[in-house]
């Protein structure tokens, strides 16, 4: 099985490109790693168009607004 | 008459309220109008009076015709007090946004032509102790040149190129609008070696170096949010971050939520995260309402050729 590291080098720059996200990163979940997902805002639209699992890894969406420089 | 309605015609004919009857007018040596007892050569008399602050207290022949205020109004006594100018009240600012020297890590800091951001730590290249920060604290987002002067504090605290500059710009890792970069971050050098320590400002000494795992636990010193905790919830984030200059994505970033509130706010760019056992595991530079992102430590190491003091 290919590790999260993996999966998340091979999708990131397709999920960057998706409008509403602004970031992807590894986290964890129910104590397994995860890909998250940072979303701007929770507009159905964005949500939709984000997988839920890529290559048996779990997507975890969150939503974070967008990042800026402190 | 009362001690109230000759406090109303004073309130009209000296600081221009409104009252039926009454023509209203200022009159600039007064800035305030109240209620209280009548002192005579400091000793309350018991008897009510209304009470006429003023800028200063002059001599009645030198205070201008028409703007006397006379002993009585409407058959009640008033007493004039030296008040001064009232103003807004202005805390001291705390220590984090205030000139200090020795100077050290958490307190406000930045590139003359920036607001302010947040000096990191002291690191170490060819010998030579320098202060870290971000790019954009100590570099203005790549418009900054080699020796340009950093202050302490930054120029949104009152630090002033004349009289507060700490260092001056060395280098810097740029900014990529295009690909993808991996620190924001800049070193400067101090005039005097001895204006800087290796302290962290309420946090202590830093022990080197190492990334942060998953859930860790991580605090840092910064200068708007000062101490606060918070729990590394991403070790391996792209994000894109908006700048004055653009917008920029950044790879191999670590992801903060702050335990009890925010982690950081706008300011604090440029603080170290630390670990529980004083590791430096991160620069903090960007944040969105609920996460702060910071380079690695690592990363800004290798980037710079430097070692944390």
């Amino acid at each position: 099985m290919a590790s999260v590291e993996e999966v998340k080098h091979r999708h990131e720059v397709r999920l960057m490109k998706t409008p509403g996200v602004v970031g992807v990163g590894i986290g964890r979940k129910d104590g397994k790693d995860c890909i998250r997902v940072y979303v701007k805002d929770d507009s159905p639209k964005t949500l939709a168009a984000l997988p839920q699992i890529l290559e048996d890894i779990d997507v975890e969406i969150v939503v974070s607004g967008t990042f800026k420089a402190l | 008459m009362t001690a109230e309605d000759a406090k109303l015609v004073c309130e009209c004919q000296y600081l221009g309220l409104e009252k039926e009857g009454l023509t209203a007018g200022t009159n600039p040596n007064v800035v305030g109008v109240g209620i209280g007892h009548k002192t005579v050569r400091g000793q309350p008399t018991g008897e009510m009076a209304v009470k006429v602050y003023v800028k200063q207290k002059l001599h009645p022949l030198l205070v201008k015709d028409g703007e006397v205020i006379p002993d009585e109004i409407e058959g009640v006594s008033t007493d004039i007090e030296e008040a001064g100018e009232f103003s807004i009240w202005r805390p001291i600012p705390p220590i984090y946004q205030r000139k200090v020297r020795p100077a050290m890590g958490g307190l406000s800091i930045g590139h003359y032509a920036i607001t302010t951001g947040t000096l990191g730590c002291v690191v170490r290249t060819e010998g030579a102790d320098y202060i870290l920060s971000n790019n954009h604290v100590l570099a203005n987002e790549n418009r900054g040149v080699e020796g340009d002067p950093i202050l302490q504090p930054g120029r949104f605290d009152g630090g002033k190129p004349e009289k507060d500059v700490l260092a001056r710009l060395d280098t810097y890792v740029a900014l990529d609008p295009e690909g993808a970069n991996v620190v924001d971050c800049a070193i400067a050098l101090p005039f005097v070696a001895q204006d800087v320590s290796p302290d962290i400002l309420n946090v202590g000494r830093l022990r080197g170096s190492r990334d942060a795992a998953l859930d860790e636990k991580v605090q840092k010193s910064g200068r708007t949010t000062r101490v606060t905790n918070g729990t590394v919830t991403d070790v391996n984030a792209t994000i894109r971050v908006g700048y004055a200059t653009g917008s920029y994505i950044f790879q191999d970033q670590i992801v903060v939520r702050g335990e009890r509130g925010s982690f950081s706010a706008g300011g604090d760019s440029g603080a170290v995260i630390e670990a529980y056992d004083n590791s430096a595991v991160g620069l903090l530079f960007a944040g969105s309402p609920f996460f702060t992102v910071a380079n690695k430590m690592t990363n800004v190491e290798k980037a710079l050729d430097a070692k944390v003091v």
